[in-house]
């Protein structure tokens, strides 16, 4: 088990944002964490991903507890979360962005210069390695689609040794062609051993790309289904509380 | 897939500051033409030195700015600095000190400046526009606690040859200034220091996520600004071998004002110190030409101000379509 929530509890005020939830997520392993607005899914990820601290429970990976202070933590220690907004810098060009903050070294004389053709060459790599296509490594990630952006956060987390990946509503506002794009990362991750944690409104997208589906409601994680057992109608009752209606009648 | 070629044209033509780059660079021609046409002692040899003598100071602080402002910040306090310092420097030598005593005190005194709005606008969180104002408030009180309302005069001129000579037939000022922007120009683009410098002024957020340390990337930026300032003040002091009263009053406004000028958006994360350069290059001569034709030296300042609105408004109208990321 690569990483394991349990137990886990936040508090805002009055409020129980999460009630006692229980996660895991494997290697190789899609997780689709879904649920309607509300249900706690975005506290869980900012749990998970080091901007809130719980009140309660463990977090563990590969068997060690771990207590991240902050996103940054987080990501030093593997999870990269790639938001909506992405978190790029949109004025710098593609490669600028993989290597921000990890940049390839060639010190002459003492002065820490940049290896560009290094940085280059790696870059390729990446994108290849997830077969994201952009109009050059060297323009302004600004001026790229949707999709294309998303790639390049993966290649960054990628670029991270991310073991764990968080991505939140990946597909929202991409055209048609971008989802099924985007998609696709979601699967070479997959492929090359990383943890997948994709949290979606969208049914569809969730039952074309993931192993598992976590559904959230109230703040507790109600139901862990294997996406081959289910069916999307059982994942949306399970969301909008309709077993609770006909459990009662 | 075709990423592999290097596909960036030689002038990067497509980024906006290679395109006020060069706008500025045929503005100087023709503002340059003009002055020619309208004065005969503009377009002689001893014009064109005096006039580089007189940006010599402005140019360093500029590159210093220019880091400054792409990175997101701002440092109004900089005449502040510079002025402090130069006081530093002039009761330095006072007391009997030799240069080379006298110039590491100083370098260090605008470092330490520098660090100071560092240090308030990113542990004490303060906007920077109003930590430097802050600032400047107390360094011009300190200047006049210090000395008074008086000059300092009489002081000695040995780092001038900095200023006034010649290597072979290139003022000596002018590689001064190729130096600050070489060094400064690898800081900002051939080294992760600066790549950090723009991310920050970019995407603050972005930046402290992928780890990079703000806070120590910040202060060393307005430490660098310090440091430059406090280098012009010692070419000040060898210049004019006197501490004036009125000493740093213009610089800052004058160093923004070449900034945005020359490219660098005011907003952060996108700046080019070939700009900054041009733009206190084109300061300077209008300055100059409009005494040479005899112009009243207010019009000169109307220019300027038009100027930066006119570049300002039309930065908006163009960027009002594409969304700030």
């Amino acid at each position: 088990m690569v990483f394991k929530l349990s137990g886990i509890v936040k508090r805002f005020g009055g409020l129980v944002a999460l009630d006692h939830v229980d996660f895991h997520v494997a290697d190789s392993e899609v997780m689709a964490l879904v649920g309607d607005n509300g249900a706690g899914k975005s506290t869980l990820i900012k749990t998970m991903s080091g901007a809130h601290f719980p009140d309660e429970g463990e977090i563990t990976m590969l068997g060690k507890v771990m207590h991240f202070r902050s996103p940054q933590d987080a990501w030093q220690n593997g999870i990269a979360t790639i938001y909506q907004e992405l978190a790029l810098a949109g004025k710098m060009t593609v490669v600028d962005n993989i290597f921000l903050g990890r940049e390839i070294k060639r010190p002459r004389l003492g002065i820490p210069f940049l290896d560009l053709p290094a940085m280059r060459k790696r870059t390729e790599e990446l994108l290849k390695q997830l077969d994201v296509h952009v109009p050059s490594i060297d323009s302004w990630v600004e001026s790229m689609s949707g999709g294309q952006r998303q790639g390049v956060a993966i290649a960054r987390a990628l670029n991270m040794d991310a073991r764990m990946i968080i991505m939140d509503e990946p597909t929202a506002a991409l055209a048609v062609a971008e989802v099924r794009k985007v998609l696709d990362f979601v699967i070479r991750l997959r492929e090359q051993g990383k943890s997948v944690v994709l949290i979606s409104h969208n049914i569809q997208d969730v039952f074309e790309v993931s192993d598992r589906i976590s559904v959230m409601r109230h703040g507790r994680c109600i139901a862990v289904r294997e996406t081959r057992r289910t069916t999307p109608q059982e994942i949306i009752g399970l969301i909008t509380g309709a077993h609770e209606v006909r459990a009662a009648s | 897939m075709s990423i592999a070629a290097d596909t960036r044209p030689t002038l990067r033509l497509s980024s906006p500051t290679a395109t006020r780059e060069l706008y500025l660079f045929i503005a100087i021609l023709i503002v340059g033409a003009g002055f020619s046409f309208a004065s005969p002692y503009f377009l002689t040899p001893i014009n064109l030195i005096q006039t580089l003598r007189a940006a010599l100071e402005l140019a360093i602080v500029s590159a210093g700015m220019t880091l400054v402002i792409i990175m997101g910040g701002i440092d109004v306090s900089v005449g502040g600095i510079l002025a402090v310092t130069a006081i530093v420097i002039g009761k330095s030598y006072q007391a009997g000190l030799s240069s080379f005593i006298v110039a590491p005190i100083g370098l260090t005194t605008g470092t330490l400046l520098g660090m100071w709005n560092g240090f308030l606008t990113t542990k004490l969180k303060v906007p920077p526009i109003i930590a430097t104002l802050g600032s400047m408030y107390i360094f011009s009180a300190i200047m006049f606690i210090v000395i008074g309302g008086a000059w300092i005069s009489g002081l000695p001129g040995t780092l001038s040859p900095l200023v006034n000579g010649t290597v072979l037939i290139i003022p000596a000022s002018a590689l001064v200034i190729l130096v600050v922007y070489t060094a400064c120009w690898v800081l900002l683009r051939k080294v992760p220091y600066g790549r950090h410098v723009y991310a920050i002024g970019c995407n603050e957020t972005s930046a402290k996520l992928v780890g990079i340390n703000v806070g120590r990337t910040k202060i060393a930026t307005y430490a660098l600004l310090g440091f430059l300032a406090g280098f012009a003040a010692l070419l000040y002091v060898a210049r004019l071998r006197n501490v004036e009263i009125n000493i740093g009053t213009t610089v800052a406004l004058e160093a923004i004002a070449a900034t945005i000028l020359g490219g660098t958006s005011i907003r952060g994360g996108v700046g080019s110190l070939l700009g900054t350069l041009l733009g206190v290059i084109f300061i300077r001569i209008i300055q100059n030409g409009l005494v040479l034709i005899g112009v009243s030296s207010l019009w000169e300042t109307v220019i300027i101000g038009s100027l930066l609105i006119v570049v300002l408004t039309a930065d908006a109208l163009r960027n009002r379509n594409s969304p700030r990321v």
